[in-house]
């Protein structure tokens, strides 16, 4: 390998396996991509109607306006919000899903599930205004389900979402309610977008941007139900320890990776896995069944169950390539349609298991809420009978893991800081920001992009700002990136975090009876989770009476490349925070739309955008930013 | 003279362009010495030396043909234009913009255009004509593999042609054909 691919060194031992076994990945298929399309990359292609497909000149030469008229503002802008859309449809179907489960958990019709936390469930129908007296788990399950399917249908759009007022700030909510961007049923905000963009509809930049804002805002309420809603189903997660990279691959078992997003899938997979262990067992595999965790339904069960993490999206191929991965089970979202080929050089079951997501050359199990329980048994006997045709010839097992701390919810951390101060649980933090202790806070989300050297950035810029002693919190394949990296440790915390930083997390690591500092970087769960830091900026804005885009808070997407992260990106501009963009987004052929976006947009939300493809100059720009805020705040 | 080697010329095949101009940006932007994010955020004006042209349904990259008698060599007033090193060599300092190569090129190839960054003084634009180099200045010389509208088409329809290659290529592939004819009759 001439060039660096990945910062992950399990990734840098597997490609010659790759190669070896005449597997084709994605840095493969990436360089056969290049050049990639300039137009394309400024986002001034327009393929919505069959006039075109137009394009527009960025030097200014050629033609100015595609056949209907709309100029490169109308085209970037009209390409980035269906994007938008595109990101709020995925996570929204996921909540949707998760809601309609707990609606049939409430009519006791979904064989399988439970609702494993209900002191969660009943704040959740607090925080609804849902009244609980007088009725038992269910009916409570049931009226929240009832209530959040309501944000889904709702038919009066000027009702405001109720996950949406109900989880934010006041004074954030009122904000965007005058700009008119406030969502009041998700499905309706996705359809509207459709609606907007269609030829001859929309061409206000700015207008088609607001509809942008309001769409990504859906996206906020579908993966805040989604998050609260889960941990009410399978339980919120608590401080875990376990471990991530390839090598959590074992020869001795039965490995079963989840890939994908979903928990209700991942969830049923581990509950059948251990059931059927001694099958297992009993087909020659002494360690039993080994459940191994992809991409972010991996972080979904690395939080609640401490299943250890294989491997982030970019590298999900090496996953099978170490030829000892028996099924892979797939459900939703960043499933790499390649998995299909690459499964076919080796032994493994690829199973998909959703009616929406099928792969050609995988096996299908359909899984549904009512034949959950049967579904997962059959996947598990599946890859059971796959590990019986393994080859021991062909397994490249891997050896590099790292320890990783996963499970820091809200309440993980609210409970943490409990135990420094159990009258006032946010004061210490709080305390700590003030004082300067700690800078800021630095929310790490999104994925990988072979456009940049895979985990680089993110491990990178995290050094930096622990060393300014930044509080860092991450979710999906960023939380996946520093689980492989080792910096999801208290030893991380010792070797990189400024003094301050340090010391704070140290105290509130013994007082939670960690017997060492807490993680440098705190594992908040999957991209659906973001929601969860979300909730803690809420807090620590309510408690001191100001708005979320005050906070000395910023989040960071080195590696952004799905248009989930165009729509969490654009959420958390639009709720106040400078966000930051490793990988150059599809707008520079739009400079009105890039002015807005990186400038005009503070004067609307308070946040905005900001692009550094360098992790130095990222870091330094993000302190910055936090330093900004700080001094607006006079501490 | 007699065994001077043909000019080499860049070729697109017909069939294989999808008209999508990728050639045309990446030529411009190798000319201008930027990338794309560079360019559009400072505000260059890119100067392609290539065009996609369409006639009927054929869609296809025109560039300099590198021609052997060549007519644009024949009229340049100021000696800029003439045959060097496989090519058909334009030398921009010695170019004052009379347009006469671009009028008289049949291909369309030449156009008199100012440079990226370039700016007049009131007197002048410092247009200057603008063809097909074959990258020599980017690349140092002529290396069809490395000639930017070559690197940049998505369907490979576009190479750098070798003349005397190409004949024998041709020569080659007939007389195999012939040669299969041939021993189908001998059997």
């Amino acid at each position: 390998m001439n060039k660096e691919f990945s910062a992950d060194q399990a990734v840098k031992q597997m490609l010659p396996f790759a190669k070896k076994a005449g597997v084709e990945t994605v840095w493969d298929r990436f360089e056969k991509q290049q050049p990639q399309c300039g137009f394309g990359t400024l986002g001034i292609c327009c393929r919505i109607c069959w006039q075109g497909p137009c394009r527009i000149d960025p030097f200014g030469e050629g033609p100015s306006k595609g056949v209907c008229g709309a100029d490169a503002d109308t085209i970037v802008a009209r390409n980035l919000i269906r994007g938008i859309a595109g990101g709020t449809a995925a996570h929204s179907d996921h909540g949707k899903h998760i809601a309609l489960t707990l609606l049939e958990i409430s009519e006791k019709k979904a064989e399988g599930y439970q609702i494993k936390d209900e002191a969660k469930l009943r704040s959740v129908a607090d925080k609804l205004g849902l009244p609980q007296e007088g009725r038992d788990l269910y009916e409570v399950a049931g009226a929240v389900a009832e209530a959040t399917l309501e944000d889904f249908f709702r038919k009066d759009e000027s009702i405001h979402c109720s996950w949406f007022d109900k989880t934010l700030p006041k004074e954030r909510v009122e904000k965007l309610e005058k700009l008119g961007v406030v969502p009041g049923n998700i499905n309706g905000s996705i359809a509207e977008i459709m609606a907007r963009t269609h030829i001859g509809t929309d061409a206000d930049p700015v207008n088609l941007l607001l509809g942008g804002i309001k769409c990504a805002l859906a996206d906020y309420v579908g993966m805040a139900l989604a998050t609260d809603l889960s941990d009410a189903i399978f339980g919120t997660p608590t401080p875990v320890k376990t471990r991530a990279n390839l090598g959590v691959i074992k020869e001795a078992a039965v490995n079963i990776a989840v890939h994908g997003h979903n928990p209700l899938l991942s969830e049923l997979v581990c509950d059948l896995a251990a059931e059927l262990n001694e099958e297992a067992i009993k087909a020659g595999a002494k360690d039993g069944i080994n459940v191994v965790g992809v991409c972010c339904t991996g972080n979904e069960v690395m939080m609640r169950r401490g299943i250890p993490l294989a491997t982030n999206f970019l590298s999900q191929e090496l996953a099978v390539v170490t030829g000892a991965l028996d099924a892979m089970v797939v459900d939703v979202q960043c499933i790499m349609p390649s998995l299909a080929a690459v499964k076919d050089c080796f032994h493994t079951e690829l199973i998909t298991t959703m009616p929406t997501c099928k792969i050609s050359g995988a096996t299908h199990v359909e899984f549904s809420t009512e034949t959950a329980k049967e579904s997962a048994g059959k996947i598990v006997k599946l890859a059971i009978e796959a590990y019986k045709r393994r080859n021991p010839a062909k397994v490249n097992l891997s050896d590099i893991t790292q320890t990783a701390y996963a499970g820091f919810s809200t309440e993980a951390i609210v409970a943490a800081l409990s135990a420094v101060d159990p009258n006032d649980p946010l004061k210490p933090l709080l305390d700590n920001i003030v004082n300067g202790n700690i800078r800021g806070v630095v929310l790490f989300a999104g994925c990988n992009n072979p456009n940049v050297v895979q985990d680089h950035a993110f491990t990178a810029i995290a050094r930096e700002l622990a060393a300014k002693n930044v509080l860092m919190l991450a979710t999906g394949c960023g939380a996946g990136a520093f689980a492989k990296a080792g910096l999801m440790t208290p030893e991380a915390t010792e070797a990189y975090a400024g003094d301050t930083l340090k010391a704070v997390l140290t105290a509130i690591g013994e007082a939670a009876g960690l017997s060492g500092p807490l993680p440098l970087i705190l594992h908040m769960g999957s991209c659906v989770d973001n929601t969860r830091a979300v909730a803690v900026a809420t807090a620590l804005a309510n408690k001191i009476g100001v708005d979320l885009d005050k906070l000395p808070v910023a989040a960071s997407a080195p590696e952004c490349m799905s248009e989930k992260a165009m729509a969490i990106g654009t959420w958390a501009v639009s709720l106040g925070l400078p966000t930051h963009l490793g990988v150059v987004p599809q707008i520079l052929g739009s400079e009105l739309v890039t002015k807005v976006l990186t400038e005009g947009v503070k004067d609307l939300t308070g946040g905005y955008f900001f692009v550094e493809t360098e992790p130095k100059a990222a870091a330094a720009k993000l302190l910055g930013a936090i330093e900004t805020r700080r001094a607006g705040l006079g501490i | 003279m007699s065994d001077q080697k043909e000019n080499y010329f860049i070729y697109a095949d017909p069939q294989k362009c999808l008209g999508c101009k990728s050639c045309e940006l990446a030529c411009g932007l190798v000319h201008a010495e930027t990338d794309l994010f560079t360019a559009v955020l400072e505000g260059y004006k890119i100067r392609p030396r290539n065009r996609v042209v369409q006639a009927e349904n054929v869609k296809v990259p025109l560039q300099c043909r590198q021609c052997e008698d060549a007519p644009c060599a024949q009229v340049c007033p100021s000696g800029a234009i003439g045959q060097r090193d496989g090519m058909v060599f334009l030398n921009r300092d010695l170019c004052i913009g009379c347009k006469s190569c671009a009028m008289v090129c049949p291909y369309g190839a030449i156009r008199v255009r100012s440079e990226a960054q370039g700016k007049g003084d009131g007197r002048i634009k410092r247009a200057k004509a603008l063809k097909c180099d074959l990258c020599v200045e980017a690349n140092g010389g002529i290396d069809g593999e490395a000639c930017a509208c070559v690197k940049a088409c998505p369907t490979k329809a576009i190479a750098l042609v070798d003349y005397e290659d190409l004949i024998q290529r041709s020569m080659e592939a007939r007389a195999k054909e012939i040669a299969a004819v041939a021993s189908g009759r001998e059997k």
